[in-house]
C-alpha cells in the first residue's frame, strides 16, 4: 500500500527533476543564443575597443554604384589617402531603386542625429533635402568662382532657395542616338530642329530603311516626365515658373512641345503607339536591334549599342544633342547623383573635406574610368586618358552643357506623379491644351 | 477524530489558495499570443487610422492631428475615385471569371480518369509561380510589336494591325486581368474541388437512378451542396483581387493615362513616393472600408445561404 502511494509521487518528483534539467537547458541555450546574438550585433554595429582614436570617424551613405569597382573601394581608397579621418560606408540599395534609396535616406536623415554626415542624392531630391534643413547650405565652403568648375545646369540643380544646397557629383542626361548610315543615305546633315528630325525619319521609314523612325519613353513614369523636360525647355518653355511659385505647363510653348509629341504617334507617325507604354529598356531594344533611326535616351546605351553580342548596329551609332525647335535651344534632362552634408552632423569639417575628395577632379576622373559615371567638370572631358579609353563618354560634353534640371521645388515628388499623370493622359486623349492646363492648375495647388 | 478534521481543513486549505490563480491561468497563457497579436496586427491598424486623421510628411515634417480633412480632400480627389472604381472593376470581373472557370476545371478533376493526379499537381504550377515573373512573361506574351498573342491573333485573321495591349487605356487593364485569371484559376479550382468532393457520392447515384440527367445533377444537387465553398472561396479571392499590386506595378505602372491606376498602386505611390503619411494612410483606411464592406456582402449572403440549405 505505502510502496504503491510512494511510487507515483517519486516518479513525479523525477519527472520534475527531468523537467527542471530541460528547463535549464533551454534557459542556457537561450542564453547562449542571446549572448552570440549580442556578440554578433556588436560586431556588425562596428562596436570595438578603441582603435585609432585620433582619426574622425564620419559616415557616408550612398546608393551602390559598381562598375570595375564599388563604392566601398573608393571609400577605402580616401582612407588611405590620409590620416585625420576614416569614413564608415553605409551602402544603400542600387539606383534602380531610387524609391528605396529615398526612404532609407530620409529615414536616416529625419533623425537628425548626424548619420550619415555624408549622402549623395538624386538631382530631383535636392530641394526636398534643403527645405527640411537636412542639408547643409555649402556656399561659404564653395564660393562662386569655385562653381563656375561645373556644367551650370548641375549647378542650378544644387542651388535651392539662392543657396548651394549640394555639389555635383555625377551626370547624365538625356541625349539623342541616331543613326550614321541612314542619316548619310537621307541627306548626311543631321536634323536641327525637331521638325527636320521629324521629315527625316518620315523619309527612311517610307523608304524602308527603318521600321521606327524615333522612339522615345512614354511610360506614365518618371522617364516621361525628363522626356517632357527637355522637349518642353527645347521650346522656351518649362514646367515651373522661374520663382517656383506656379506652373507654366499650360502656357504654348509647353503645349506646343507635348503636341510634337503626340504627332509623332498619330500625325507623322515616326513613332509606334507602343512608346507609350514603353520606359528605357523596351525603347532601346528596337534600336540596338538595328529597327529605328533615331532613339532618346541615357547614356547607358551606348555601351550596349556596341556590343556585338548584344546589338546589331556596332559602329554604325552616334550621339548628339537633341533637336530644338525652330527659335529654341537643345536642351537635355539632367539626372545624376550629387553630394550633400548633412546639416545635423557634428563633424563638418571632416565632412567636407570628404566631401570635397569626392568631387574632385581626381576622384570624378576615376568615377568615369571605373564606374562608367560621367564626370560634372567639363574640363575632365579633355583628359587624354579619359578620351583613350571612353572616347563615347569624351564626346558628351556639349550635350551636357544644355543640362536642364527638373522643377526644383521640396514638393517634386507631387509635382511628378501630377505631370506623368496628365502628360500620359494627353498623350493616350490628344487633349494636349486642356490636359495640360488641368496639369497647370493642380500643381498651383501643390506648389502655391 | 481530530486527525480526520486536520486532514479536511488542511486539504481545504490548498483548494481555496488554487481557486484564485486558476482562473487567471487562462488568461495568463493566453498573454503572449495576445501580446504578439496586439503589437503585430491590433497596433499597426489602430496607428495606420490615427495617422489617416493627421499630415504627417516624412518630407514636410508635419505631424498634426487635422480631424477628417483627409477625408474630405479624399472624396473630392478624382484620382482616387479613378483608382477606386479600376480596383472594384478588376475585382469584379477577375473574381468571377476564376471562379467560373475554376468550377469548370475542378469539375473535370473530379472525374476519375488516367492521370488525374498528375494533373492536378500541374495545374498549380501557374499559381505557384511569383506574381512578378507572372506578370514579366505577359509583358512579352502582350507585347504590342513581337508579342506572341499579337502574332496569333494577325495571322489568324482576327485582327488586322497589332494591338498595342498595355499600352492603351482600352485594353490595358483587361490585359492586367486575363493574367490574374491565369494565374489564380488554379487556385480557385482546388479549393473548389475539396468542395466537390465533400458532396455524398450516395446523393448522386440516388439521382441518377432517379434517371436525372449530368445537368440537373449539377444544378440540383452539386451547385446547392457546393455553395458554401463557393461563397467561402469567392471571398478570399475577392478579397486577395481587392489588393492587386504587382501586376499592375510591373507591367503599367498605373498608366496610362492612369487606366490601371488601383487602389494599392495608389496608396503605394501616395505613401513611399511623396512620403504623406497621413494622406496615404486615408487612402489604405479607405482600402479597409471597402475591403471591409465586401466582405459583409460575402458574409451576408454565405449565413443566408447556409441557413436555407440547413
Amino acid at each position: 500500500m505505502t510502496d504503491f502511494k510512494k511510487t507515483p509521487a517519486h516518479s513525479k518528483r523525477a519527472g520534475q527533476t527531468i523537467m527542471l534539467d530541460r528547463r535549464q537547458l533551454l534557459l542556457g541555450a537561450a542564453g547562449a543564443a542571446i549572448g552570440t546574438a549580442t556578440l554578433g550585433v556588436a560586431s556588425g554595429l562596428g562596436i570595438r575597443p578603441a582603435r585609432a582614436a585620433d582619426r574622425t570617424e564620419i559616415s557616408f551613405a550612398s546608393a551602390s554604384f559598381f562598375g570595375k569597382e564599388g563604392l566601398g573601394a573608393l571609400v577605402k581608397a580616401f582612407n588611405e589617402s590620409q590620416s585625420r579621418i576614416t569614413v564608415k560606408f553605409i551602402e544603400l540599395p542600387p539606383p534602380s531603386s531610387s524609391t528605396e534609396v529615398y526612404q532609407g535616406l530620409v529615414q536616416q536623415l529625419a533623425r537628425r542625429n548626424g548619420t550619415p554626415d555624408v549622402f549623395s542624392q538624386d538631382v530631383i531630391w535636392i530641394a526636398g533635402f534643403a527645405s527640411a534643413g537636412w542639408a547643409l547650405p555649402l556656399d561659404e565652403y564653395f564660393p562662386q568662382d569655385k562653381r563656375a568648375d561645373y556644367f551650370p545646369g548641375t549647378m542650378a540643380a544644387c542651388t535651392y532657395g539662392g543657396k548651394l544646397t549640394a555639389l555635383p557629383w555625377f551626370v547624365d542626361s538625356g541625349m539623342f542616338y541616331y543613326r550614321k548610315d541612314l542619316v548619310e543615305k537621307h541627306g548626311g546633315k543631321m536634323p536641327e530642329t525637331w521638325a527636320d528630325m521629324a521629315t527625316m525619319a518620315a523619309e527612311a521609314q517610307k523608304t524602308g530603311d527603318a521600321k521606327f523612325g524615333y522612339l522615345w519613353q512614354g511610360k506614365q513614369a518618371e522617364v516621361l516626365v525628363c522626356d517632357a523636360v527637355e522637349i518642353i525647355a527645347s521650346n522656351g518653355g518649362s514646367i515651373l515658373s522661374a520663382d517656383g511659385k506656379s506652373s507654366v505647363i499650360g502656357d504654348d510653348a509647353a503645349v506646343a512641345a507635348i503636341q510634337f509629341l503626340y504627332d509623332t504617334i498619330n500625325k507623322t507617325r515616326i513613332s509606334p503607339q507602343n512608346v507609350l507604354s514603353w520606359d528605357e529598356e523596351p525603347s532601346r531594344q528596337p534600336f540596338t536591334s538595328g529597327e529605328a533611326m533615331f532613339m532618346r535616351n541615357w547614356s547607358y546605351v551606348y555601351p550596349i549599342a556596341q556590343d556585338p553580342k548584344a546589338s546589331h548596329v556596332v559602329d554604325k551609332v552616334a550621339v548628339a544633342p537633341l533637336p530644338h525647335f525652330a527659335g529654341g535651344k537643345s536642351s537635355a534632362c539632367l539626372g545624376g547623383y550629387q553630394l550633400g552634408v548633412n546639416a545635423n552632423s557634428k563633424k563638418r569639417e571632416a565632412a567636407i573635406e570628404f566631401l570635397t575628395w569626392m568631387s574632385s577632379p581626381e576622384t570624378q576622373t576615376r568615377l568615369a574610368l571605373n564606374f562608367g559615371l560621367a564626370p560634372s567638370r567639363p574640363a575632365i572631358f579633355q583628359d587624354a586618358k579619359l578620351k583613350a579609353e571612353q572616347p563615347f563618354m569624351a564626346s558628351l560634353q556639349n550635350v551636357f552643357t544644355g543640362a536642364t534640371p527638373r522643377p526644383i521645388t521640396p514638393q517634386y515628388a507631387k509635382v511628378t506623379l501630377a505631370l506623368q499623370s496628365s502628360i500620359s493622359n494627353a498623350l493616350v486623349s490628344g487633349n494636349v491644351k486642356a490636359e495640360l492646363q488641368a496639369a497647370a492648375t493642380q500643381i498651383n495647388k501643390i506648389v502655391g | 477524530m481530530a486527525v480526520t478534521m486536520t486532514a479536511a481543513v488542511s486539504e481545504q486549505t490548498p483548494a481555496k489558495s488554487r481557486a484564485l490563480p486558476s482562473a487567471l491561468w487562462p488568461w495568463l497563457l493566453l498573454l503572449p499570443a495576445f501580446l504578439s497579436l496586439a503589437s503585430v496586427s491590433f497596433y499597426p491598424i489602430v496607428n495606420g487610422i490615427y495617422l489617416s486623421f493627421t499630415n504627417r510628411s516624412l518630407i514636410t515634417q508635419d505631424n498634426d492631428f487635422i480631424g477628417i480633412a483627409n477625408y474630405v480632400q479624399l472624396l473630392s480627389d478624382p484620382s482616387f475615385w479613378n483608382a477606386w472604381w479600376h480596383t472594384i472593376w478588376f475585382t469584379l470581373i477577375s473574381t468571377l471569371l476564376e471562379t467560373m472557370i475554376g468550377l469548370a476545371m475542378a469539375l473535370i478533376l473530379c472525374e476519375t480518369f488516367a492521370g488525374r493526379g498528375m494533373i492536378r499537381a500541374a495545374m498549380l504550377v501557374p499559381w505557384a509561380m511569383p506574381t512578378v515573373v507572372t506578370s514579366k512573361m505577359f509583358g512579352w506574351l502582350f507585347d504590342g510589336q513581337h508579342g506572341i498573342i499579337n502574332f496569333i491573333l494577325v495571322h489568324a485573321g482576327l485582327i488586322d494591325l497589332n494591338v498595342n495591349w498595355y499600352g492603351s487605356p482600352d485594353t490595358a487593364l483587361t490585359t492586367i486581368i486575363l493574367a490574374d485569371v491565369w494565374k489564380t484559376t488554379p487556385f480557385m479550382a482546388l479549393l473548389l474541388l475539396t468542395g466537390l468532393q465533400t458532396v455524398p457520392k450516395s446523393l448522386i447515384e440516388a439521382a441518377r437512378m432517379d434517371g436525372a440527367r449530368a445537368w440537373t445533377i449539377f444544378w440540383k444537387i452539386r451547385l446547392p451542396l457546393l455553395m458554401p465553398t463557393l461563397l467561402i472561396a469567392g471571398l478570399f479571392r475577392a478579397l486577395d483581387a481587392f489588393r492587386v499590386f504587382d501586376l499592375v506595378y510591373v507591367l503599367t505602372g498605373g498608366g496610362p493615362a492612369d487606366s490601371t491606376e488601383t487602389l494599392s498602386t495608389l496608396s503605394y505611390k501616395v505613401l513611399f513616393s511623396t512620403l504623406q503619411f497621413g494622406y496615404g494612410s486615408a487612402v489604405s483606411t479607405a482600402m479597409f472600408i471597402t475591403e471591409g464592406l465586401i466582405a459583409i456582402g460575402f458574409c451576408v449572403f454565405l449565413i443566408r445561404q447556409i441557413r436555407r440549405t440547413t
